[in-house]
């Protein structure tokens, strides 16, 4: 019955707080759409300078193929070089392509002629798949334009089939990661923040008082955001048909690891309102550890591409796992049978960190 | 302070002579916070030289005066000039020249002693030979030269109130708003507070203090009385008093449970206070009882009139209209020869330590069963430290404790559910209601059901709290809280109850009301302890402890203590407590001179 | 404005600050942390790819293809499968990225001059990889030529700024703006709110503070903290990861300059409008920190968002910073090229300050 106040204490306290029910729902939904709108790694619309010195039939069939393409945008015809390496500095383009005089006589004639393109290396990223799309764009024109009566070049076709995505969008991506990362600042903040608001008030000196034991105080303060975690499911889902980002696997599964999960983020938030005496340094000190977290677990870059020491770095981070789980049962369907790897790493982390911040809760108290 | 009567004639008289040489001068001030009025129609004027007095219970708007006085606040209606600046118009003009001092602690705490007075004096532009003087001096009158280096936050309430007066006199203003300026501070540091404040009165500071402590009053020329945002009465002290005066009678009896049946629901009573076996009788503004009633009084125990305190005319002039509560019950004497009760709480060689400071040094005591224990002492002296060792809240480095048959040092977990504490801060939840804090603690102490509706209806009901159940715990006023908290921690009727400077801030008629909870609590068979800087009431428990550097110097009722040091009747509280701490402090310097 | 109270109240705050260890520690050492973390771990390059190979045809044309993949750099090959069960099985498991499926028939249908198809499956799920690896794996098969045979059209692609293509680089830079748009608002507001809630702040009211002395004094110190941090990431990104410096250093002092006042000023306006430390805190989560790292072009390329979304990125500085990072530092830009950058930055920087001075009074209500 302790217990039962306590948590009807918890739950009445949170309702009450519209600044961080507000947070919470800015997380899970507004902060979810405008990213899953906006943030890709794609190219698209990339402004391109196009220098034609030819101005024959060929040249304007390339340049015209550039320009239908998504990825470019043909942003004008600078009349110099000069002018467009200025174009260059000052952001008007990204890249510059230069159709060298006597293009279409050179190709007629099988003379190899070069076209020539200058990008923007800055973000290299978009630079190495402005190259590549660049040369797509090159190769395809070259089939249209083989000389007449030569043998046609035997080409192997590639058929590219991207599975689990076939919009090939980084919408889905996007949905359901910022869904993770939802879940992962709410699980650590909102205990870290209840926790050392009752300490900076004083409320826990009377509580000690009282027949409370340790233990229940602490399953009050974590089994409220646990259960708030999971119901906030429940809403993403609504962002998540929205995007139309397919649910394959099983919700089931999905609520019962998220609830692993869940241990972590809070076993973190309760560790860092041990060590806080304010409730500023308990929210930076969660930025401190947030952020290692999430950027560990390939949501913003691709845990292959780390140095070694860094992807066994990962190999400690809740996040990652987690990532593995929401896009596996969302996107491929995964059940148990793959995904257990993840569920015991999930397990193992998170009652590593719940113990230990029983243990320093208690110590703190006692 | 019989010469302050003259002094306020004289101070008023010259003034008028010169009107234009008010320090302030408010017509009309009104406030307005939304649609609740905080102030209304308020005119004051206040001389050069005065120490001027606004008193009033919780909310009656004194904080918002103050406000509006110092200029950081506009007034909805009317004008004030201060100074001779008008306070909107020319409010930097104010800022610049006066010190003011607002509620609570308002110092950088993790800044030392040094680097607030720096701060404070290099932002009015005192530097150089003069700031050091000055530093000096003040440091030296608030006894904080030795702690010049130590952090604000790891002083002592009073030493902090302290520190904050001298940041506020740095600049020497010719006038000081303090707001509250002893809230919390143990008795001796707020004599040498007003010290202080005397020696640069008579330089010719003028200084308006709030204040909840009645002897304080008592310093000041004159005072304003306010209620609900309005002045009831302004006057000097004396003046005040002399309203009461034919209200007041005083009756000395063995038979007070006949006292109480004649006197409840008389329509004349203004208020009865119960004090060691003397019944304080108010009656209201020019009220008289009916002689037959007076007979049957004379009949009952020596009866005859007194003078009328200042609270006893604070309380006329704000108490409500409806029937005052009478106490219902009969607390048990403290004259020798009672029959002796259980013993419930137990300490033999109490001793506890932080580090290698003796906060608690080897404490002995026993307290019965329905018994009021208050602590008194100086702030530092380790009453709140004994108290939560009592609690379990932190374990003594050696010694036995007893409480409510239980042995708190070894089984803390035993003793929970059979006391009840209160802390200074009366830990409340703010966003729940005042039936969810209720309903709240009556789980956390396995109280349920049918119970639980029952303990809550006691509790609301002994302690008042009906009609307020639905209002959230940060929209009610202070004393409001206060009965809740103490509510919530006897809702599961303990044996013991601790409460740690309970009446801390709260006015005179809400104190009156909380103690006569305390000791129908007591009645029942609870003991009680407290500790509370309000020296007058000490005049409630039936027994005192005296403590000063960890030690327990004395212990007994307030006649008896007087007896040992074989001091007069008239001796005050205050006289009192001084006295053995004189005695100890002799007694320490021939300890020390024999080494 | 007196000078002295200015730095009066600059030398309290500076006290108070320097007693706050975990402040203190946090400030130096997530930077510290953000750009180790970014610096090493960042490759928005795809590199090592696992790949997995269906070889129907096991044909010298078939392992010609493997190996071109191989060779290539981007791919590592994990495993040669023998059915279409296992591959499905391992792309569900996240074992292999991509799986070329080469069938039967590829080596004869070369010989007699038929366009054998090639399947490329990608694991899309990691979306960021999948599409680059994508792509190069279609650029890799469409270039596969068997016999080799030189193209009609031959492109010559150059780099300009970070010619050597090293993510770093462009990720430094924009650093700056991300930690100088974490730190100041937050310590800033927090700082401001406090003495709201504590009530210390009306002992400031009742001062001869003027509004602009207390506001300034409060903030140089937070400036000078984020200032520092600059510096700190700077020298370092330089020293350290030898990211080039093409600029002018002064120049880009002076934005950042700029930018630090912006980023506290911003700080001073959420105060003005919170009355709980909590209610600041995540105010400025919200508008400041978030959207310097989503979308003020740090990592995410600003010209792939929709439009109405690019519109929303105006809205927050960082995105001017950022480009004036990358423009001086990468580009070797000066004022003439970046004049617009820096005149969206003054003039925001003076509105902030502006709305933050009309709230702010010295009044408690």
């Amino acid at each position: 019955m302790r217990l039962a106040s306590l948590l009807t204490k918890e739950i009445i306290q949170f309702s009450r707080d519209r600044v961080i029910l507000f947070l919470i729902l800015w997380l899970y939904t507004i902060e979810v759409v405008i990213c899953a709108y906006a943030l890709s790694f794609d190219v698209k619309h990339l402004p391109m300078a196009a220098i034609d010195l030819d101005r024959s039939v060929a040249s304007r069939s390339l340049l015209e193929k550039f320009s239908i393409s998504e990825a470019f945008d043909v942003a004008g015809y600078p009349p110099t070089m000069v002018v467009a390496g200025n174009w260059l500095d000052g952001g008007k383009a990204s890249l510059v392509i230069v159709i060298p005089e006597g293009f279409d006589r050179d190709l007629r004639r099988g003379t190899v002629p070069v076209v020539q393109l200058l990008l923007d290396g800055s973000n290299s990223n978009t630079a190495a798949i402005a190259r590549g799309y660049a040369a797509q764009i090159l190769d395809r024109f070259q089939q249209e334009w083989l000389p007449d009566g030569a043998s046609a070049t035997v080409q192997v076709e590639p058929v590219v089939r991207v599975w689990y995505n076939p919009d090939q969008t980084y919408t889905s991506f996007m949905v359901l990661s910022m869904i993770a990362l939802a879940a992962l600042m709410v699980g650590v903040i909102h205990p870290a923040a209840s926790i050392v608001r009752e300490k900076e008030v004083g409320t826990i000196e009377q509580l000690m008082v009282t027949p409370i034991r340790i233990g229940e105080l602490f399953l009050a303060k974590t089994a409220p955001t646990l259960a708030m975690g999971l119901l906030s499911v429940f809403p993403s889902l609504l962002i998540v048909w929205w995007f139309g980002v397919p649910l394959r696997g099983s919700l089931l599964l999905f609520l019962l690891l998220t609830a692993l999960f869940l241990l972590s983020a809070i076993g973190i938030g309760v560790l860092v309102a041990a060590v806080s005496k304010t409730l500023q340094q308990a929210l930076l000190l969660s930025f401190f550890g947030l952020f290692p977290l999430m950027f560990l677990s390939g949501t913003l870059v691709p845990v292959e591409s780390m140095p070694e020491f860094l992807q066994t770095l990962s190999l400690v981070s809740p996040l990652r796992y987690y990532m593995d789980v929401i896009l596996g049962i969302f996107l491929k369907g995964a059940g148990i049978a793959e995904l257990w790897p993840q569920a015991l790493a999930l397990f193992v982390i998170g009652s590593l960190l719940f113990g230990i911040a029983i243990g320093v809760f208690r110590r703190q108290l006692a | 302070m019989a010469g302050s009567t003259d002094r306020a004639a004289v101070i008023m008289l010259m003034a008028s002579f010169e009107s234009n040489s008010w320090m302030i001068e408010a017509q009309g001030i009104g406030r307005r916070f939304g649609l609740q009025k905080a102030l209304t129609d308020i005119n004051l004027q206040i001389a050069e030289g005065e120490i001027f007095g606004l008193l009033g219970p919780d909310g009656a708007g004194k904080t918002t005066l103050m406000q509006i006085l110092a200029a950081i606040l506009d007034p909805s209606e009317g004008a004030c000039s201060v100074l001779g600046f008008d306070t909107v118009k020319q409010t930097a003009s104010i800022t610049s020249r006066i010190g003011y001092m607002s509620q609570g602690f308002t110092l950088y705490d993790r800044l030392t002693v040094d680097e607030n007075l720096v701060f404070s004096a290099k932002v009015r532009g005192i530097e150089g030979s003069v700031y050091q003087q000055r530093r000096q001096r003040l440091l030296a009158m608030a006894g904080l030269t030795q702690f010049s280096g130590r952090r604000a936050g790891n002083l002592s309430g009073g030493m902090r109130k302290k520190l904050s007066l001298c940041t506020n006199l740095i600049h020497e203003p010719p006038l000081l708003l303090l707001d509250e300026l002893s809230l919390g501070v143990d008795p001796v540091s707020r004599r040498e507070l007003w010290q202080m404040l005397r020696e640069f009165r008579e330089s010719g500071t003028t200084i308006v203090v709030t204040t909840p402590y009645m002897d304080e009053a008592d310093y000041c020329d004159r005072l304003a009385l306010l209620d609900h945002g309005q002045i009831l009465a302004l006057d000097s002290p004396d003046a005040m008093r002399r309203r009461g005066e034919g209200s007041v009678f005083e009756l000395e009896t063995s038979r007070a449970e006949e006292v109480l049946k004649v006197l409840a629901d008389r329509p004349e009573l203004g208020g009865v206070q119960w004090l060691g076996n003397v019944l304080h009788i108010l009656l209201r503004p020019a009220a008289t009882l009916p002689t037959d009633v007076l007979q049957t009084l004379q009949n009952l125990g020596d009866l005859h009139p007194a003078s009328a305190s200042l609270e006893d005319v604070f309380v006329q002039m704000t108490a409500p209209e409806t029937a005052v509560p009478i106490p219902t019950f009969v607390p048990s004497s403290p004259t020798p020869g009672r029959a002796p009760a259980l013993d419930v709480v137990r300490l033999k060689g109490v001793t506890c330590r932080f580090g290698d400071f003796t906060a608690v040094d080897n404490v002995m005591l026993t307290v019965p069963a329905g018994e009021v224990f208050g602590f008194l002492g100086p702030n530092g002296a380790g009453k709140t430290t004994l108290i939560r060792a009592m609690c379990a809240l932190l374990k003594p480095a050696s010694g036995e404790i007893q409480v409510a048959g239980v042995d708190v040092v070894k089984e803390p977990m035993r003793l929970r559910s059979r006391i009840g504490y209160m802390s200074q801060r009366f830990s409340l939840y703010t966003e729940l209601t005042v039936a969810e804090n209720l309903s709240f603690f009556a789980g956390v102490y396995g109280i349920d059901g049918s119970p639980r509706v029952e303990a809550i209806a006691w509790a609301s009901d002994v302690i008042g709290l009906g009609g307020m159940e639905d209002r959230q715990v940060q929209e009610i006023s202070g004393a409001l809280r206060q009965r809740l908290a103490l509510a919530c921690s006897v809702l599961h009727k303990p044996a013991v109850l601790f409460l740690d400077e309970p009446t801390s801030g709260v006015d005179p008629v809400s104190r009156q009301r909380f103690w006569q909870l305390i000791q129908s609590l007591a009645s029942t068979g609870m003991a009680v302890f407290v500790t509370t800087h309000y020296l007058e009431e000490a005049t409630y428990c039936h027994r005192l402890g005296l403590m000063y550097e960890g030690r327990l110097i004395a212990v007994g009722s307030i006649p008896d203590l007087r007896s040992t040091l074989s001091m007069e009747e008239s001796a005050s509280m205050e006289d009192i407590f001084m006295a053995y701490i004189e005695r100890e402090k002799e007694s320490e310097e021939v300890t020390e001179a024999i080494r | 404005m007196n000078w002295r109270r200015l730095m009066a109240v600059t030398a309290k705050e500076t006290g108070e600050i320097i007693r706050d260890p975990i402040t203190i520690g946090v400030s130096v050492l997530l930077p510290l942390v953000m750009l180790f973390l970014f610096g090493y771990a960042i490759s928005l390059d795809v590199e090592n790819v696992a790949l997995g190979v269906l070889d129907q045809d096991k044909s010298p044309a078939s392992r010609a293809l493997t190996d071109s993949f191989v060779q290539s750099g981007y791919f590592s090959l994990i495993r040669d499968f023998e059915t279409v069960e296992e591959v499905e099985a391992s792309l569900q498991r996240g074992k292999v990225k991509l799986v070329l499926v080469i069938p039967s028939r590829f080596h004869t249908a070369l010989m007699r001059n038929e366009s054998p198809a090639v399947q490329v499956l990608v694991d899309g799920t990691y979306s960021a990889t999948a599409l680059v690896a994508a792509n190069y794996a279609q650029a890799i098969v469409a270039s596969f030529r068997q016999p080799a045979r030189p193209s009609a059209v031959q492109l010559e692609a150059r780099v300009w700024y970070n010619a050597p293509m090293r993510s770093i680089n462009f990720v430094v830079p924009g650093l700056y703006a991300v930690i100088l748009m974490a730190f100041p608002p937050l310590l800033t507001a927090l700082a401001l709110v406090r003495e709201k809630e504590n009530g210390s702040i009306q002992q400031i009211f009742a001062s001869p503070l003027t509004s602009s002395e207390y506001i300034v004094g409060k903030l140089i110190p937070y400036g000078l903290i984020a200032f520092a941090q600059m510096i700190m990431v700077i020298s370092i990104g330089f020293f350290w990861f030898q990211v080039p410096f093409q600029g002018n250093l002064g120049f880009l002092l002076a934005t950042a300059f700029i930018f630090v006042f912006c980023t506290v000023g911003i700080g001073l306006l959420v105060s003005t409008i919170t009355r709980s430390q909590l209610t600041a805190m995540l105010l400025a989560l919200i508008i400041t920190l978030m959207p310097s790292f989503l979308f003020s072009g740090f990592l995410f390329p600003i010209f792939t968002m929709p439009y109405v979304l690019q519109l929303y990125t105006r809205i927050f500085p960082a995105r001017y910073f950022v480009e004036l990072s990358r423009g001086i530092v990468l580009k070797g830009g000066g004022l003439e090229e970046l004049w617009l950058n820096v005149a969206l930055l003054l003039l925001y920087t003076i509105a902030v300050f502006w709305l933050a001075a009309w709230r702010f009074r010295k009044k408690v209500a």
